[in-house]
């Protein structure tokens, strides 16, 4: 029998899976009412004047019935959906390349046992110093770096295959990192038990352990690509993103609905074939 | 360094060994020390502090107290191009294989080599696979362990009992002058525990010094010496023949009845007169003389 105790003991049942009412909760909740109202003031968020400016927004989508589909539109796009294409894989394929060092130097070494201060210390600058690189290329948003680039170099795909290829190296980076610091560790302190060096490490003990992932995580960051590749053209760093922004500034709403229709198609179908691959490969 | 072929047997001693893992402590002042080309059997309770004596040998924890020495040197006190050195003499084998299920069966045995690899020769094994030389002791190690076929088979493909051979291929190809085994037959079938004693044996014979954890009392029997551990401290050391059933209650006393693994019948009536399947180091007795020397 249980404990006669164990019943009404306040602070001693285990409650479900939602947290009680208390203080804290409470306030949590109101803090975050309060952040929902300040930034719907803020944006002027108003679903009314969606649906009640109905002239604008109708016009503007039966100015894209039918979509323009003479041979200049296209061209257009077919030059467009081309170049979106190129910028994302050679971008991701460049971003991968850079990211490899940032993250075999951004691991954490073994260390071992009883060795001195300054010896751990020396190790740990490749380490810092490459953690720091691929801090800066990731948090620098792609479209930032895009607009670095085109006032430094001008326009054109150039500078918008460099911004992915930066933002990618520093996404990569940091996710190889995680990856090969995941990797089951018992094998490698095997190694490293045997008298292996630190390359020996890397090459025959993290590396074999961690290339699917880095793989996997290469096809996500080559889909992500082509989404950021398709608005890159916005601050004129090539892309079917310009010829979309020229089709707004003309209001040639028609020749939009072909370029817009265009780039969804684009996406769903990187999409399905990085799934696809991504699914041979791990298997 | 003249480390390639015969490498220097490895003895080894610990003096007043403490360590401690937060308020735990894993090893009491220990006293324990094994001659070159001996074999020694260390047995004790779970939590007694058998893995951590083995995981001092190679220097994968800190001492609180004491001094190990290896080879007649000080294990703690080298300098790191040393300890490397010593490391490539110190071969281990463990329950679970440690080995890298991504490569190749034979390029898990090659890595037996690894501490001996300059940077450039890693780079050329990683490119290439292994050299002639390393290939045909890869083959060879693979052979004797029944493995050939296997050589190519991704490690994660071929079997558990395969893959505890494939460990023990790698010690083969390692040749080490000291051998640390933690409990190696722990879920393996008999078969695969039959090669494993054999090859240690084998490794014996050429001159290493064996140390071998084992939760099978009736196994540790069989060597020519037995080391018992109980809360981090040497409680028996000496002849199977002084392991009476009394010291045996001492050494495992508080453990559970169930966790003592010993076999059924009477182990002293024992010579491999009548195998059994489930003790083939008892088998092999007859056949190899392991553990009499
Ligand atoms: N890395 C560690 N961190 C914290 N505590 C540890 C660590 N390694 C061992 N211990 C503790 O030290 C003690 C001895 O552990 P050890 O692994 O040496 O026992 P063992 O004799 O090998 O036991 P078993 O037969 O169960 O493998 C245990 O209390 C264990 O919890
Ligand atoms: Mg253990």
């Amino acid at each position: 029998m249980a404990s006669p105790h164990a019943e009404g003991r306040p602070g001693k049942e285990i409650g479900g899976a939602i947290p009680r009412f208390s203080w804290k909760s409470s306030l949590v909740i109101l803090v975050v009412l309060g952040a929902t109202g300040w930034s719907v003031v803020g944006t002027g968020f108003n679903l009314l004047e969606l649906l009640t400016s109905g002239d604008p927004v109708g016009r503007f989508l039966s100015g894209m019935f039918p979509p323009d589909l003479s041979g200049a539109a296209l061209q257009a796009t077919g030059t467009g959906i081309m170049e979106t294409f190129q910028m994302s894989l050679l971008g991701a394929i460049i971003g991968s390349i850079v990211a490899f060092p940032l993250a075999a130097l951004g691991t954490r070494q073994n260390v071992l046992v009883g060795s001195s201060r300054t010896y751990r210390a020396l190790l740990s600058i490749p380490y810092h110093l490459s953690r720091f690189l691929t801090n800066v290329f990731r948090s620098v948003p792609d479209i930032l770096w895009a607009l670095i680039f085109v006032v430094a170099l001008g326009l054109g795909p150039f500078p918008g295959t460099l911004a992915l290829a930066v933002h990618s190296a520093g996404v990569l980076g940091k996710l190889y990192g995680e990856t090969l610091e995941a990797v089951p560790s018992r094998p490698v302190n095997a190694l490293h038990s045997t008298g292996a060096s630190g390359l020996g490490l890397f090459l025959f003990g993290r590396l074999p352990q961690a290339m699917s992932g880095f793989t996997s995580l290469t096809l996500y960051m080559w889909e992500s690509n082509i989404r950021s590749a398709t608005i890159l053209g916005f601050v004129g760093a090539g892309g079917i993103g310009q010829q979309i922004l020229v089709s707004m500034q003309l209001f040639n709403y028609s020749r939009l609905a072909t370029l817009v229709a265009a780039t969804v198609v684009l996406v769903l179908l990187v999409d399905r074939l990085s799934a696809a691959i991504r699914k041979r490969l791990v298997n | 360094m003249p480390d390639e072929g015969n490498k220097p047997v490895r003895g080894f001693a610990l003096e007043g060994v403490t360590v401690r893992f937060g308020r735990v402590e894993a090893l009491k002042d220990l006293n324990l020390s094994v001659e070159p080309g001996e074999q020694a059997a260390v047995i004790g309770a779970s939590g007694a502090g058998k893995s951590t004596l083995f995981n001092v040998l190679t220097r994968n924890v800190p001492l609180a107290a004491g001094r190990v020495t290896v080879g007649g040197r000080d294990l703690f006190a080298m300098p790191a191009r040393e300890l490397k050195a010593v490391r490539r003499q110190v071969g281990l084998v463990h329950q679970a294989y440690n080995l890298i299920p991504q490569l190749s069966v034979g390029m898990n045995a090659a890595l037996g080599e690894i501490g001996s690899m300059s940077n450039l020769r890693l780079i050329k094994t990683l490119l290439l696979g292994p050299d002639a030389g390393l290939t045909a002791r890869v083959s060879g190690a693979l052979d004797r362990l029944g493995l050939g076929e296997q050589i190519r088979t991704r490690t994660a493909d071929v079997s558990g009992g395969q893959q505890q051979r494939a460990a023990v291929a790698r010690l083969l190809v390692q040749s080490p002058g000291l051998v640390l085994a933690d409990e190696p037959f722990a879920a393996v079938d008999p078969v695969t525990t039959d090669r494993v004693i054999e090859t240690l044996a084998e490794l014996n014979r050429e001159g290493a010094t064996l140390l071998i954890n084992l939760h099978d009392v009736e196994v540790a029997r069989r060597f020519p010496r037995v080391v018992a551990l109980r809360e981090g401290g040497v409680v028996f050391d000496g002849p199977p023949e002084q392991l009476t059933e009394e010291r045996l209650g001492e050494i495992y006393a508080g453990e559970t009845p169930g966790s003592v693994e010993r076999g059924p019948e009477d182990p002293e009536v024992s010579g491999g007169v009548t195998p059994r399947k489930q003790d083939p180091a008892r088998r092999l007795e007859g056949r190899d003389g392991l553990p009499a020397r």
